[in-house]
């Protein structure tokens, strides 16, 4: 057997170094100080660190943009376990119980094709799309009469965020759903028999065998879409920049904003401790729920 | 993909009858009509590429009059040749190491009894939990300190080290399943522990290593904030920023930017049509074991 | 410091065999055509003394230094590129490597070279407060001593004042720039609407083409700024002289004039009868893609952009002989003062601790010959700072017309977003955005002006 002698076990510590040192250094560390750094307050340009305590947290308190930001994360994170989870769940089901041979295959990939952009790709794609004079959004409206309808998608309070999530969705739907798929095809088929049997339709199979099947699945794929749902950032920051009025901004970019367009570093640091919080929160969870029940199949 | 073909249909379910005709035909429309949705923005996107900027504004339904492939020779030579060698550096270079690394990791871990295996797994995949974001205000004084800061080397670092937890979580739980048969073999003829690691360990990994490299290329092709705050020299900038800058730049000729960013998806578009079973098994067993 | 007088005596010698050149250039080409706007264009082929062998007495410069600028639209970086080129053509022992930012790009990006310590050698910087920030951290060069006699003789005085603070210079600006209201003289001729020459006339106007389905003003104001420029010109017109810059200023300001009320409420009425409705998610080149289409009547715009109104610049040539300007209108009952034109030099700061100081203060020096300004006016159309540079041969007439204008204009209104605290701008660019789609009135945005102001003089003291 290898790795039994002494010498050769301590020297296998080195087969290890690598990446924990990497992750040391790189992400426990940087995590840690910034815990310290969210104690201060210093400016890009006069990089003098001064302590002020929890000056910034009150700060964070106070400040309305980034009690919007965290609802908008909230929203993000809502809409996204409808329509990417039960979206992706009912797209799923529908696809692997009625569609057959090439197609099917040829769906799939289609769905899932716009999960592997860059979000700068699409984001930019779809500032075009909802420009309100040229965009295909109120283009589409015009066509079909709803011309009530129309709005400076981007470019609105009310609507900003919206539309970004909207974006979103179209972009991550598919890849749920073929998560789902995969989690479907190892569902013993003679369940579904048996239910057939028993006179059950595709819909009643679908709640009485599939669901309970992928129970598991589900839930990951809420605390997984949640989590995602507060580092949003890069889409936000390509279409709006967080813009109008500061009405669609998320914690990410809020934080992006904080530190390097209004001066304020250590404000910002205090933001990802926010964003560390949750996120943290939501990996217990699902660290939690993925040790509390085998797996049923 | 994914063992569909082979796997027998069963047989109709009780359900069926002239409702579930209509019920399949409606879903098949509305299944078709989704794809339309999901293809036609991307279609669009590639049309406009080739439109003048009077037709982009006239007519932006329409198709182009003539195929302007100018646009995309000037959206080529005005960034987008330099942000796709750039992102190819980054992206093969993190995926490089990070398969490297998280391997050797894992092979100590899975296969060998090392001191503090515990807490070492603990420390390795407990970075999962953490997020880029927040790491960033102490990152970007960091890179500095190092003299990483605006060099390829500080996207393929913090690329590594953040993805890390997820590919050694990965390629473990692989591992853990190999017979030792082979191993024992290899040890019999004298193997040492890298001929073992690289001659036989990787080998037999291969499928699941696959999947990681992808899962590191999408996402190194695709990370922005990294991107955005530790690169500032304009020949540095990777994809995603870069083409953000190219918007600025090109503000008054859509259709250059249109083609920018058709050129821009294509890799990848290749990279998981030619992929795709080994993309959707990775993105399965991280998901569906997390 | 040696070598740094040395090379200002260089300096010297070049301009002076420039000067000539020009000189030579130009009496030829007015004495073998008569006409000619073929060779309208001295600048855009002149190639500025190109490495003259003999003009190189002083001690050789070496080393490389870096640039960084705003203008990295494919249109405007040509010119850097050639005048960066050129000069390493004539240093050959210098090196010179180009950081090319957009507009908006640069804003934080300078921040974020601010914070890593790796800013460039010269860099980019708005006048007003943007620059002031760099100033007080101590990262832009003071520049009194070395922007000297023939120097700084080269520059209209309001330029150089735009960068001088505490009495002590920091900028070299590189261009002029003034906020107009170009028109479409067509549209204008064809619906009977005179140039306004009051407010209260421009609003008219607006009805008249509103009433016809013509467009007004186009105008989109995704980036923030595009409104912004409307608030630099307005509230000059309701706040006097006085109040405005101790308001402008983080230690003194208070905002509490009633004029800016009242700026703010124009605003709102020109936004109700004249511009695009939507125009937060529209960008400034997306209306001005209207206004060249010839479907708006009006666009308001800077004189940087006018080249984009030429058929150089690539407008269609039906907007392109069909425009003019007018600075936006003063209300009838201003209580401020009218003579402020809104607009600033841009220009660049010197990094002190820049190892090359004397190879960035040359490199600015030549950026800004009198040579180099005319081929900048030539081949981008835009206004340079250094006098003489613009003359009815090498550019358009509207560029000789806003000269006079920046001439006899009492005084500029530098940027709203870039000449107040950071704090105050950002509340009057959220603040005009939230008025554009409803969600806040004047008296809001006010208050929300008002106490930026406030915490940021506490914040100053």
């Amino acid at each position: 057997m290898t790795g039994t002698t002494r010498p050769g076990r301590w020297s296998m510590l080195l087969w290890v170094a690598p990446a924990v040192l990497l992750l040391v250094v790189f992400v426990y560390y940087p995590v840690v100080e910034n815990l310290r750094l969210s104690l201060y307050r210093w400016s890009p340009f006069s990089p003098r660190e001064v302590f002020v305590g929890l000056d910034n947290y009150a700060a964070l308190r106070a400040d309305p943009v980034f009690w919007s930001s965290l609802f908008n994360n909230a929203a993000y994170a809502a809409v996204s376990v409808v329509f990417q989870v039960g979206g992706g769940l009912v797209l799923a089901a529908v696809l692997e119980e009625l569609v057959r041979g090439r197609l099917k295959g040829i769906l799939r990939t289609i769905y899932f094709v716009p999960a592997v952009l860059s979000l700068t790709i699409t984001g930019l794609l779809f500032q075009f799309m909802y420009n309100p004079q040229i965009g295909l959004v109120n283009g589409l409206l015009d066509v079909l009469g709803l011309d009530a309808w129309k709005h400076s998608w981007l470019g609105e309070s009310a609507t900003a965020i919206w539309a970004i999530i909207a974006m979103s969705q179209w972009q991550s739907v598919g890849y749920v759903a073929v998560l789902f798929i995969v989690a479907m095809q190892r569902i013993p088929r003679e369940l579904y028999e048996a239910a057939y049997i028993d006179g059950a339709s595709r819909v009643q199979a679908f709640f009485k065998v599939t669901l309970p099947l992928v129970r598991e699945m589900t839930l990951l794929a809420m605390i997984i879409t949640v989590s995602g749902a507060f580092l949003v950032m890069n889409e936000v920051w390509v279409m709006t920049a967080g813009g109008p009025n500061n009405a669609s901004h998320t914690l990410g970019t809020w934080l992006y904003k904080s530190a390097f367009f209004n001066d304020q570093m250590g404000y910002a640091a205090a933001i990802a401790v926010v964003i560390f919080l949750i996120t943290m929160s939501a990996s217990i969870l699902q660290l939690f729920l993925g040790r509390g029940k085998a797996v049923q199949y | 993909m994914a063992g569909t073909a082979a796997r027998p249909r069963y047989r109709a379910g009780a359900g069926d009858g002239v409702g579930a005709s209509i019920g399949r035909v409606v879903a098949y429309v509305l299944l078709i009509v989704l794809a339309v949705a999901i293809v036609y923005p991307l279609v669009w996107m590639a049309l406009n590429g080739f439109k003048s900027n009077a037709e982009l504004f006239g007519d932006p339904w329409g198709l182009p009059t003539t195929w302007r492939w100018e646009n995309f020779g000037r959206a080529w030579s005005l960034g987008v040749v330099r942000y796709l060698a750039n992102s190819v550096i980054v992206t093969g270079g993190s995926v490089v190491t990070t398969i490297l690394f998280s391997s050797m990791a894992a092979y100590a871990l899975t296969r060998h009894r090392i001191p503090f295996a515990g807490p070492i797994t603990v420390l390795l995949l407990g970075g999962m939990m953490l997020a880029p974001t927040v790491a960033l205000i102490p990152l970007f004084r960091l890179l500095q300190a190092i003299g990483i800061f605006d060099t390829y080397w500080a996207l393929i670092v913090l690329y590594t080290a953040f993805r890390i937890p997820f590919t050694v979580f990965l390629v473990r739980a692989y591992m853990i399943t190999l017979s030792r048969d082979m191993e024992d073999a290899a040890v019999v003829d004298g193997a040492s522990r890298w001929q073992i690691f690289w001659l036989v360990i990787m080998p037999l990994s291969r499928p699941i290593i696959v999947s990681a490299a992808l899962l590191q290329a999408l996402f190194a092709w695709n990370e922005f904030v990294f991107a955005l705050v530790f690169i500032n020299d304009t020949d540095l900038k990777t994809l995603p920023v870069g083409l953000l800058a190219m918007q600025g730049r090109v503000l008054s000729d859509w259709p250059v930017l249109f083609a920018a960013l058709t050129m821009a998806s294509i890799p990848m578009i290749l990279l998981f049509l030619a992929g795709q079973r080994q993309f959707i098994r990775g993105l399965a067993e991280g998901f569906g074991k997390g | 410091m040696t070598a740094i007088a040395g090379t200002s005596r260089h300096r010297r010698t070049l301009a002076c065999l420039i000067a000539a050149t020009a000189i030579i250039v130009g009496a030829c080409g007015d004495g073998g055509a008569t006409t000619a706007p073929a060779s309208a264009e001295p600048g855009a082929t002149t190639q500025p003394a190109s490495a003259e062998p003999g003009a190189t007495t002083a001690p050789e410069l070496e080393g490389s230094i870096s640039f960084l600028h705003k203008y990295s639209d494919p249109r405007y970086a040509p010119y850097f590129e050639a005048v960066v080129a050129a000069y390493m053509a004539e240093h050959p022992k210098v090196q010179i490597e180009i950081q090319a930012e957009s507009d908006q790009g640069v804003k934080d990006k300078l921040r974020v070279l601010a914070a890593s310590n790796t800013l460039p050698d010269i860099y980019f910087s708005w006048a007003g407060d943007f620059t002031k920030k760099f100033v007080r951290g101590g990262l832009a060069k003071d520049l009194t001593g070395d922007v000297t006699g023939d120097w700084a003789a080269r520059f209209t005085p309001a330029a150089l004042e735009a960068y001088t603070y505490d009495g002590k210079l920091y900028g070299v600006p590189i261009t002029l720039d003034a906020k107009y209201m170009a028109y479409n003289t067509k549209l204008f001729a064809d619906n009977g609407v005179a140039v306004p020459t009051t407010l209260d006339e421009l609003l008219a106007a607006c009805d008249t083409f509103e009433a016809k389905g013509i467009e007004p003003i186009a105008f989109g104001n995704q980036y923030g700024w595009p409104a912004i420029h409307f608030m630099t010109q307005l509230n000059p017109y309701y706040v006097p002289a006085d109040t405005l810059q101790a308001d402008y200023d983080p230690a003194t300001g208070a905002f509490t004039d009633p004029g800016y009320g009242k700026a703010l409420d124009a605003f709102a009425e020109i936004n109700s009868r004249c511009l695009t409705q939507g125009a937060n998610g529209i960008s400034h080149e997306a209306a001005q893609a209207s206004f060249l289409a010839g479907k708006s009547a009006m666009h308001y715009i800077e004189a940087v952009e006018f080249f984009a109104l030429t058929e150089k610049g690539g407008a269609p040539a039906d907007l392109a002989n069909n425009w003019d300007f007018f600075m936006l209108p003063a209300p009838a009952d201003a209580t401020g003062d009218t003579g402020y034109l809104t607009g600033a030099p841009d220009g660049f700061l010197v990094n002190p601790a820049s190892e090359h100081l004397d190879i960035a203060l040359d490199f600015l020096d030549y950026l800004t010959t009198l040579d180099n300004a005319k081929k900048m006016v030539a081949d981008l159309g835009w206004l340079s700072p250094v006098q003489g540079s613009a003359t009815a041969d090498n550019t358009f007439p509207q560029n000789v017309q806003t000269i006079e204008d920046i001439a006899t204009a009492k005084g500029m209104a530098i940027w709203l977003d870039t000449v107040t605290h950071i704090d105050v701008a950002n509340a009057y660019l959220n603040g005009v955005q939230a008025m554009l789609d409803g969600t806040k009135g004047t008296a809001d945005v006010v208050a929300d002006v008002q106490a930026a102001a406030a915490s940021a003089k506490a914040a100053s003291e």
